[in-house]
């Protein structure tokens, strides 16, 4: 694993340092006069009023196809597909957002010819067969160095925190497909949630055009930060509602596709249970769910000017049974530690979810938020065996980004010019606030801290994120993230005296 | 003849101020909330309620520690929101679950009676429900701290599931009850059955890992244990010279003090204790914060009366030799230590025998707990175990002392 990980290492710095891989990582070199720059070990400068105009050129191009087909929050990711068709993370049937912004033909290098067999490296190693067969290779791995409050016990700190490979491609141009594996053990951390390594394993079924058909595992599909690719975030760690609240992964059948120019979309799907969010070691999690998601962007013919704002809302219904004898409610952990501060209850009956998000995106800078809402059925879940009020969690955030360096809000951050080439990459500002709580809907006894209580004893957690995101060019990127929260609960607050605490991490992340 | 006789009338006038000093204890003071629940002159009644399947599920996965949430009624009143769960090493069972009350589980300020932690003991390995019991309260009586003890009918949504000793937890309570402070370090001998070369206080090296949690398990302090003392005492049992080892044992044990510990537990013919048939088991050690000084206390006595001829140095001088105690070993090449043991035997048997002191007990809690014993239909034993083994311990306070008295003054001609 160690292997695995300094051979990656090695590979992101030689990529960082331009070589010898520069011509395939090479975003911004000019395509006429890069080959012969490149020969001779010099890169080309442009005029800076040149560089400008190209920069303009290129950004109404791509503000005019703004939004992925898919819809969610790909943008970026587009200018590319007109031409070509898209990877499986990149088109339309996607719902975890890990889409990278294809190249421009400029930035592909190929082997072979354009029909038949060939083999190219544009965001991906590709293997095709014409348009019969295509098959990505895809790397993703985030490596980080972390610290929080004196005395935790788990946290190392080096982290090698997730390290994942993959293939992604079509069949026909109409069947595509895409099998991730996770490589190391820390995303599977089998004393605090364990999940299967495999991660997005699935075929999606491109025959009708506003119906599309997507089987195997994958995303629920709800909350907007849960969907948003994990190489793609503003921060290190998802917010907690995302974390802890809403589904990701599990097994089924979906339908999706969109109207109105991608106005509105759709995505609707039954799965096996209630992802991997709601299970652990100890907790069984949800049985059959029903999850529906509908984002639109109604005003985008009077925000001209302001950028786009999509609107989106889901929700997902799920058998709870207590079969197990521990607890199968939600859990409430911390962010970095991920100390619990809420137990699990009891439950039976249904998982209710709900969410709202507005995902706001003009120039440099974006905004996001969210608002999420769970409430468990606790049918016989008393000392007696009598109903209790539902379990509820709930959580919400606000988010922001500032792109110091000018370029356009994309996910992920395209740099205008890398890291050791003409530039310094793009420089990133980023915060977010956010709360999570859990409690009763109601009870009238005095409320208890116990997993049968009818009045559950109220948790929350307040964060407050600070970070700064470096993109030193498309593969490499580094992100500072500074985290304070606070338990409120002082008997359930990991540091003595209930008081707020900081937590530290530095991300290396290197995609392929 | 006649110094042996003073020796005995000074015997009996220790005992008698100790029984005094033991009866002016705080714990006998109304001060002390928890004395009434541990009033062992009447047979308890405990009433547990909780979910009918968290019950059930508690006793199929017995072998788990996974705590559920219930209420708990003793007389008049009330403990709600308290969690227990399974516990227990060779005594945990499924059909008679040892419990773990632990009344400031989930609120952490809560007391019962003063108490935050309950035993309920099984007694799944003592047909006569009452070694245990009886142990305990004989370490009390040789004024060595230990677990107050009374007896209970454990009844869980109404029904009767079986007699049950109540046991006082070695907490900081406990520390404070009887040491007037709980600032220091406790840990729980923690017997690894899976080894089956027990830890025997060898030495095994200078790394604290090797100590703590395993086999020195923290009950206190747990995020800063500081094996790295006990790393030092057990160097020191091991490693440090004859000439200076008395000397430099001094900071870590008061050897006269464990000798009488070791003294009681072997009078009353403990199989599983400091040096027990499997290696030493059954105790905890404490030091104060700011010393070095360990104590041992006595814990979980349920193998004690094993049999009226248990010989004093069983373990010591026979028995498989990598089950050896070492710190005992070492302790008994000192005239002194092997005197304050063998003395201690002598005591014990004197403080048994005053007055058929522990004949008089066995019959005493027989009577009182028979009718409980009786009806108790959870337990691993018949009734007619249950008499054989009462039976056993009126012939063991009949003729141990003599016995021990015969023993001793073998080891002292020899």
């Amino acid at each position: 694993m160690l292997k695995t990980v300094a051979a990656a290492a090695s590979l992101a710095f030689a990529l960082t340092l331009g070589v010898p891989c520069a011509a395939a990582a090479d975003s911004s070199a000019d395509a006429q006069t890069g080959t012969q720059a490149e020969k001779s070990g010099k890169k080309p400068k442009k005029d800076k009023k040149d560089k400008k105009k190209d920069d303009k050129a290129k950004n109404d191009k791509k503000a005019k196809s703004k939004k992925s087909k898919d819809g969610q929050q790909t943008n970026g990711a587009q200018a590319a597909q007109e031409a070509e068709p898209p990877s499986p993370d990149e088109g339309r049937f996607a719902t975890d957002i890990d889409a990278e912004p294809e190249p421009t033909p400029a930035e592909q290098v190929e082997t072979g010819g354009k029909s038949g067999v060939r083999v190219s490296w544009k965001q991906h190693p590709s293997f095709r067969v014409g348009s019969v067969f295509r098959i990505d290779l895809q790397a993703k791995f985030q490596e980080d160095i972390h610290s929080s409050y004196v005395g935790e016990p788990d946290l190392e700190r080096a982290e090698l925190h997730r390290n994942r490979l993959g293939v992604q491609g079509n069949l026909f141009k109409r069947i595509e497909y895409e099998v991730e594996r996770e490589l190391t053990e820390k995303e599977l951390d089998a004393g605090k949630t364990p999940k299967s390594p495999w991660k997005d394993v699935y075929v999606n079924l491109d025959f009708v055009k506003n119906a599309q058909v997507k089987l195997g595992k994958f995303k629920i599909p709800f909350g907007l930060d849960q969907l948003t690719g994990v190489t793609h975030n503003d921060f290190v760690y998802r917010s907690l509602g995302a974390i802890y609240l809403s589904p990701s992964r599990d097994i089924g059948g979906m339908v999706h596709g969109s109207f109105l120019k991608h106005g509105l979309q759709y995505w609707t799907g039954v799965f096996q249970h209630d992802g991997d969010n709601a299970r652990s070691s100890k907790i069984a999690g949800g049985d059959e769910t029903f999850a529906g998601r509908v984002t639109g962007t109604p005003f985008r013919a009077v925000m001209q000017g302001l950028g786009e704002i999509e609107l989106g809302s889901a929700f997902t219904i799920s058998r709870l049974s207590d079969d197990s004898f521990r607890p199968n409610g939600l859990r409430g952990r911390t962010v970095m530690t991920q100390h619990v501060f809420y137990e699990p209850v009891y439950v039976k009956g249904n998982r209710r979810r709900w969410e709202a998000d507005v995902d706001w995106t003009v120039g440099p800078a974006s905004a996001r938020a969210e608002y999420t809402w769970v409430s468990d059925d606790r049918q016989q879940q008393g000392i007696g065996d009598n109903d209790l009020p539902n379990a509820r969690a709930r959580s919400w955030y606000v988010s922001g980004t500032w792109l110091l360096t000018g370029e356009r809000k994309t996910r992920p951050v395209k740099a205008e010019e890398n890291f050791l080439q003409g530039g310094w990459g793009a420089l990133e500002l980023a915060a977010r606030v956010e709360r999570i709580w859990f409690d009763s809907a109601g009870g009238a006894d005095d409320p208890f801290r116990n997993p049968r209580a009818e009045t559950i004893f109220p948790e929350t957690n307040r964060a407050l994120t600070l970070g700064v995101n470096w993109t030193l060019n498309r593969f490499v990127k580094l992100q500072f993230n500074g985290i304070r929260e606070h338990v409120e609960d002082a008997e359930r607050n990991p540091v003595q005296n209930g008081a707020a605490f900081w937590s530290r991490v530095v991300r290396l992340q290197f995609v392929l | 003849m006649r110094a042996k006789s003073l020796r005995r009338a000074g015997l009996v006038v220790a005992i008698t101020v100790q029984s005094l000093l033991t009866l002016a204890r705080p714990e006998a003071q109304s001060g002390d909330a928890a004395a009434a629940i541990f009033d062992d002159s009447v047979v308890h009644d405990i009433r547990l309620t909780m979910s009918s399947r968290d019950w059930d599920s508690l006793r199929e996965h017995f072998t788990e520690n996974t705590r559920y949430p219930a209420d708990l009624r003793w007389r008049d009143q009330t403990v709600r929101n308290i969690a227990i769960r399974s516990r227990g090493t060779g005594s945990r069972n499924g059909t008679k679950p040892g419990l773990k009350v632990d009344i400031n589980y989930y609120t952490a300020d809560q007391r019962f009676l003063g108490l935050k932690n309950l035993i309920l003991r099984n007694n799944t390995q003592d047909a006569s429900n009452m070694r245990e019991f009886l142990a305990m309260k004989f370490f009390r009586r040789m004024n060595l701290a230990a677990s107050r003890e009374s007896f209970a009918r454990l009844y869980v949504n109404s029904t009767y599931m079986g007699l049950y000793t109540i046991v006082e937890d070695l907490d900081k309570d406990f520390l404070e009850k009887n040491r007037g402070e709980n600032d220091g370090y406790l840990y729980e001998y923690d017997f690894d059955e899976s080894n089956r070369i027990p830890y025997a206080f060898q030495y095994l090296g200078t790394d604290p890992a090797k100590y703590v949690p395993q086999p020195f398990k923290a009950q206190t302090h747990e995020s800063d244990p500081r094996g790295d003392v006990i790393e030092r005492f057990i160097w020191t049992v091991n490693e440090a010279g004859a000439a200076s080892w008395r000397q430099q044992m001094d900071e870590y044990l008061d050897l006269g003090k464990f000798m009488r510990h070791l003294g009681i537990e072997n009078f009353l013919a403990e199989e599983d204790g400091i040096t027990g048939d499997y290696g030493p088991n059954n105790f905890y050690i404490y030091r104060a914060e700011n010393k070095n000084l360990f104590s041992f206390i006595p814990w979980d006595k349920s193998n004690t009366f094993w049999e009226t001829s248990y010989w004093i140095f069983r373990n010591i001088r026979n028995g498989e030799p990598d089950h050896r105690n070492q710190l005992v070993l070492r302790a008994l090449t000192y005239d002194d230590l092997r005197d304050a043991y063998l003395n201690t035997l002598l005591e014990s048997a004197d403080s048994a025998e005053q007055e058929g002191w522990l004949e008089a007990r066995v019959a005493e809690f027989y009577d009182l707990i028979k009718a409980a014993a009786t009806s108790d239909t959870t337990k691993p034993f018949t009734n007619d175990q249950f008499e054989a083994a009462i039976g056993d311990l009126r012939t063991f306070a009949r003729e141990r002392g003599g016995v021990v008295r015969g023993m001793v003054a073998d080891e002292r001609n020899r």
